[in-house]
């Protein structure tokens, strides 16, 4: 969400210490998601000093077979930072879905986004990540012809 | 393969699909994946999604927050009968469950004490809760000499007051018959304001033949107690407002 390790855990602990105060005072939500969706504020929050991407078109790609192989050749770190560049909700969206500890429904519940919303915001990262891929790793020559 | 034709909420879900087939937990998009599943969009769609959660697992998390995971302090919260036990679903049926219990020990019990008769025995503890001595014709006698009065002024055979309660001075008696037509002769004596009862003991449906059950029994209704005994193909009940041990002493031991 942040693409920064020091923010990233600065989030963390506040998160973390506001949900011990609140256990203290026997003031938890009954919520399910109430931590994450904390969490998720104070990441919006705290990237909210940042330099900001500007709305502008990223280019988009249809998802090619050679993909996965290429994803494997990134730094992880490239990914986090990629996606932290997003604007929100879709770094939300992407964030959460690529988590893989959250179905839908869940990130649905926990971004207040509908499904169709949800649905655009993830084939779009997914047409833009495959683009910026195109640009990082051009595809070799293929030396058979 | 290509990708059938889905409607846009179909596409929406397809598009939502988690990487394994065993984190589906929606009917809806089960049913999508099956039917679009193999289409060459869709492994393309779940190979990348795959392959980047796969790099999102290896993010380098910073290690003073890997701490936090390594240690116990935040760790899934431990399955406990304490825990268990005040889950309000798991109260409402624990309660539920007590009570259906409750109910089918009370029933059981409450058979236990059954006997041919019984029911019988119980609406005439009602009859005798709701009976005012003007209702009764005045007999100023001993209990046991209303047999005779019962044989020659209404034709009933073997009514006998047991010798055990044959002494007791009468206040007043008389004949009726109950809701289904058997003939029912009532006693009100002095002792205790007391109330004798003689009726048909139970047949069996099929044969006729008397259904017998040995020394007294004791039923409860509303406050009353009687004690029953049959001879002769008759019950005889002593009935009382109190409890058993008010009746006690007047049932003899070694029948009982």
């Amino acid at each position: 969400m942040l693409g920064d390790a020091r923010k990233a855990q600065d989030v963390f602990h506040a998160t973390l210490r506001e949900a011990a105060a609140r256990a203290a005072q026997g003031e938890l939500p009954d919520e399910r998601f109430w931590l994450f969706r904390d969490a998720r504020w104070r990441c919006l929050e705290a990237s909210e000093t940042d330099l900001q991407a500007e709305p502008v078109g990223l280019d988009e790609h249809d998802i090619g077979p050679e993909a996965p192989s290429k994803i494997e050749q990134l730094d992880p770190t490239q990914l986090a930072i990629w996606i932290s560049c997003a604007r929100d909700p879709q770094r939300t969206a992407l964030a959460l879905f690529y988590l893989d500890e959250f179905d839908y429904r869940e990130i649905l519940n926990l971004t207040e986004l509908k499904l169709g919303e949800l649905s655009r915001l993830l084939e779009q990262g997914r047409r833009q990540f495959q683009a910026w891929l195109y640009a990082m790793l051009p595809q070799k020559p293929n030396l058979n012809v | 393969m290509k990708t059938p034709r889905l409607s846009r909420r179909q596409r929406d879900l397809l598009n939502c699909a988690p990487t394994g087939e065993e984190r589906v937990r929606d009917r809806t998009m089960r049913a999508v994946i099956s039917r679009a599943g193999k289409s060459h969009e869709f492994v393309n769609q779940q190979n990348f999604d795959r392959a980047v959660a796969a790099l999102v697992r290896v993010i380098p998390m910073p290690p003073e927050t890997a701490e936090w995971f390594s240690t116990d302090l935040i760790s899934p919260s431990k399955w406990t009968w304490k825990k268990t036990v005040r889950n309000p679903a798991v109260l409402a049926i624990g309660i539920a469950l007590v009570v259906i219990a409750g109910v089918l020990v009370f029933q059981f019990v409450a058979r236990l004490n059954d006997f041919p008769g019984s029911a019988t025995a119980r609406k005439l503890l009602a009859i005798a809760g709701s009976t005012r001595s003007v209702l009764l014709d005045p007999v100023n006698a001993d209990a046991g000499t209303l047999s005779d009065l019962f044989f020659m002024k209404h034709g009933l055979e073997h009514y006998d007051v047991p010798p055990e309660f044959a002494d007791f001075r009468t206040i007043g008696c008389r004949v009726f018959d109950d809701d289904e037509s058997r003939r029912i002769a009532q006693i009100w004596v002095a002792e205790k304001r007391m109330q004798f009862f003689l009726f048909p003991a139970e047949r069996d449906v099929k044969t006729g033949a008397v259904l017998k059950f040995p020394g007294w029994r004791y039923v409860h209704q509303e406050n009353w107690i009687g004690a029953v005994t049959q001879h002769n193909g008759v019950c005889f009940m002593a009935a009382l407002r109190g409890r058993e041990k008010d009746l006690t002493p007047y049932i003899p031991k070694t029948k009982q």
